[in-house]
């Protein structure tokens, strides 16, 4: 179950945090004391230390401007609310994870950019307003922080999927649209819209339904960025990655799954960069 | 650390703006009062003007163009405000404006709450809209009522959204002895209804016009609405008001609204084609001839998330899934 990554004993991240110290050749009892402790939260979540004891475990947790989380500040539409995070700027990123502080369900994603920029975009239901926390770990363990705060009128998370207002809409689950562009040499930049009902759970009568993976491979079948999707991630899940694939043409393989064993795979062609 | 300690204090400084509004809300909640003025703009015709800002809690919503007419036999009413503390200041303007006159018809141009939530002070039996506001009113008006009372706070008590109960569908409509022409619209809603006082050529346009102020598109269908521009241009008249800012005697909110509508479109299409994220697309630049338009990037920036979606719909390829 990917839930159960979810939540660490304290006691483990206790001995991660000494055994890195120890590492590190510096350790002291002092030093220690200072690693257990959880800086305050600049966005002042009143559900802060509940978020680092469960997300952001296994490491130091630092707020680190590198880490760009681009949110509106108010919620126009709770159903629709675009976050990107750009980590680009810290070097040897393992994974980030996402979560509304104050949503019903916290997590919205696990991001591990293998052969990938640190970036993404993707929308997330949002139950109210909320803070919003964006870790980055790097190899070393440590979580660099960032977040937002976001205003919103109420009813995101509890709301019926705008799907289930169309008859028929088993039959386009999985359809999907996509684009690669060059932005960047030696990088791509691809944009996945996929119909998918996304459902919580939380809306009356409507039981829980998500894709919950999305995996982006190279034509040698090595793993380019792959995803944990939860409940909180919008119908229609719109994600954008920066693939670092090289200068030349390749073909990435994308492949999903939901909640019910729904599989969808399809390729992704990237253009050569052109010559200048 | 450092790190930290800036982004504590632009909390700091955020929550310090933040509670200071609070503050100023509750302690004034006795004595929010609408500065309502009406301006004569044509022959027994004067236009209430709101500001060019958004909903917040020192405007109390008053960002709209309400206008009224003395006809021989009374007064009509083209939009009522944004709640119903507006609603009375309103009946109060207009009583003090044409003292003695009654009030014969209320029209209200769409279901945006700015524009008919100050309908409960007014007789419902006069209320009149197309079929399709009375439809749009009763099925968001609650909705928005719980969003307006996030937005603007006390000013808004008491407020309830209620429907017209006139349904229009004729071409003209005489009111107290003065012709109205009535012109079946959409675009910036589902329905968007203009009415032109025939008499003084005064067009009522709703938000199908916007001048000094960037357009909003919760509800809008940007072709569609190109269109009504198009008819509305067509239209003989003297002068219009446009759903947000000054009057127009030029046509000038017509091609301003119709441009940037068509810059928006390809700017965001652009956007959707270039796989730029929604955040990416909030940041692009405003070219010059709309830079000085108020609100315009907190437009834009909402325009972003009420029309990616459907742009990516139709722009991005379709793909074919092996499942
Ligand atoms: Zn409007």
């Amino acid at each position: 179950m990917i839930h159960s990554k979810r939540i660490r004993s304290t006691t483990s991240r206790y001995i991660s945090r000494l055994l890195l110290a120890g590492f590190m050749l510096s350790a002291t009892v002092a030093s220690a004391v200072i690693h257990a402790s959880t800086p305050a939260d600049p966005f002042g979540s009143v559900m802060w230390k509940t978020m680092v004891d469960t997300y952001f475990t296994g490491g130091d947790v630092v707020f680190d401007q590198r880490v760009i989380v681009s949110a509106p500040k108010s919620a126009e539409n709770q159903m629709h609310v675009p976050i990107t995070v750009d980590a680009t700027g810290l070097e040897n990123v393992k994974q980030i994870v996402a979560v509304a502080d104050l949503n019903p369900i916290q997590h919205i994603l696990t991001v591990r950019p293998e052969q990938a920029l640190s970036f993404i975009g993707f929308r997330l239901k949002l139950q109210q307003s909320s803070p919003i926390h964006v870790g980055v770990q790097t190899e070393d363990g440590t979580w660099h922080m960032g977040g937002a705060l976001i205003d919103a009128a109420g009813g995101g998370c509890t709301a019926p999927a705008a799907a289930h207002s169309v008859s028929n809409w088993m039959k386009t689950l999985g359809e999907t649209r996509a684009l690669v562009r060059r932005d960047s040499k030696g990088d791509a930049r691809m944009t996945i819209r996929m119909r998918h009902p996304m459902d919580t759970g939380l809306a009356s009568g409507i039981p829980v339904f998500y894709m919950n993976k999305m995996v982006v491979k190279d034509d040698a079948g090595g793993v380019v960025a792959e995803l944990d999707l939860f409940e909180p991630v919008s119908e229609n899940p719109t994600i954008t990655l920066k693939p670092s694939v090289g200068n030349e043409s390749s073909v990435l393989k994308v492949s999903t799954r939901d909640t019910e064993g729904n599989e969808f795979a399809f390729p992704l062609s990237v253009p050569a960069v052109l010559a200048q | 650390m450092k790190i930290e300690s800036q982004q504590r204090r632009t909390l700091l400084k955020m929550l310090g703006a933040g509670c200071a509004c609070c503050v100023c809300g509750s302690a004034n909640a006795r004595l929010l009062k609408y500065p309502l003025h009406a301006t004569e703009i044509g022959s027994k015709t004067w236009a209430v003007h709101g500001e060019s800002s958004h909903f917040n809690l020192e405007n109390g919503g008053n960002i709209v163009n309400v206008g009224f007419v003395e006809v021989p036999d009374g007064v009509v009413v083209i939009d009522t405000g944004p709640s119903k503390r507006y609603g009375q200041a309103l009946l109060a303007l207009i009583e003090k404006t044409v003292p003695g006159k009654p009030i014969l018809r209320v029209y209200n141009t769409h279901h945006h709450p700015d524009h008919c939530f100050g309908n409960q002070v007014f007789d419902p039996t006069l209320i009149a809209a197309p079929q399709g506001v009375i439809d749009n009113i009763n099925e968001e008006g609650n909705a928005f009522a719980d969003n307006m009372y996030r937005l603007v706070g006390d000013w808004m008590r008491g407020t309830a959204p209620v429907a017209p109960t006139v349904v229009l569908d004729a071409a003209t409509e005489e009111v107290g002895g003065r012709q109205f022409s009535l012109f079946y619209l959409s675009g910036h809603t589902s329905a968007d209804f203009v009415v032109r006082d025939d008499t003084t050529g005064i067009l009522f346009s709703g938000d199908l016009a916007f001048l000094y102020r960037a357009p909003t598109t919760p509800h809008a269908d940007i072709a569609t609405w190109q269109a009504a521009i198009d008819s509305l241009g067509a239209l003989d008249r003297d002068l219009i008001l446009p759903g947000h800012g000054p009057s127009d005697s030029r046509g000038e909110s017509l091609a301003q609204t119709s441009d940037y509508l068509a810059w928006l479109e390809d700017t965001l299409a652009g956007a959707v084609d270039s796989g730029l994220t929604m955040n990416e697309a909030m940041q692009l630049p405003i070219p010059d001839g709309f830079a000085s338009l108020n609100v315009v990037r907190e437009e834009f920036e909402r325009s972003v998330v009420h029309l990616y979606p459907d742009l990516e719909d139709q722009l991005m390829p379709l793909i074919d899934v092996t499942r």
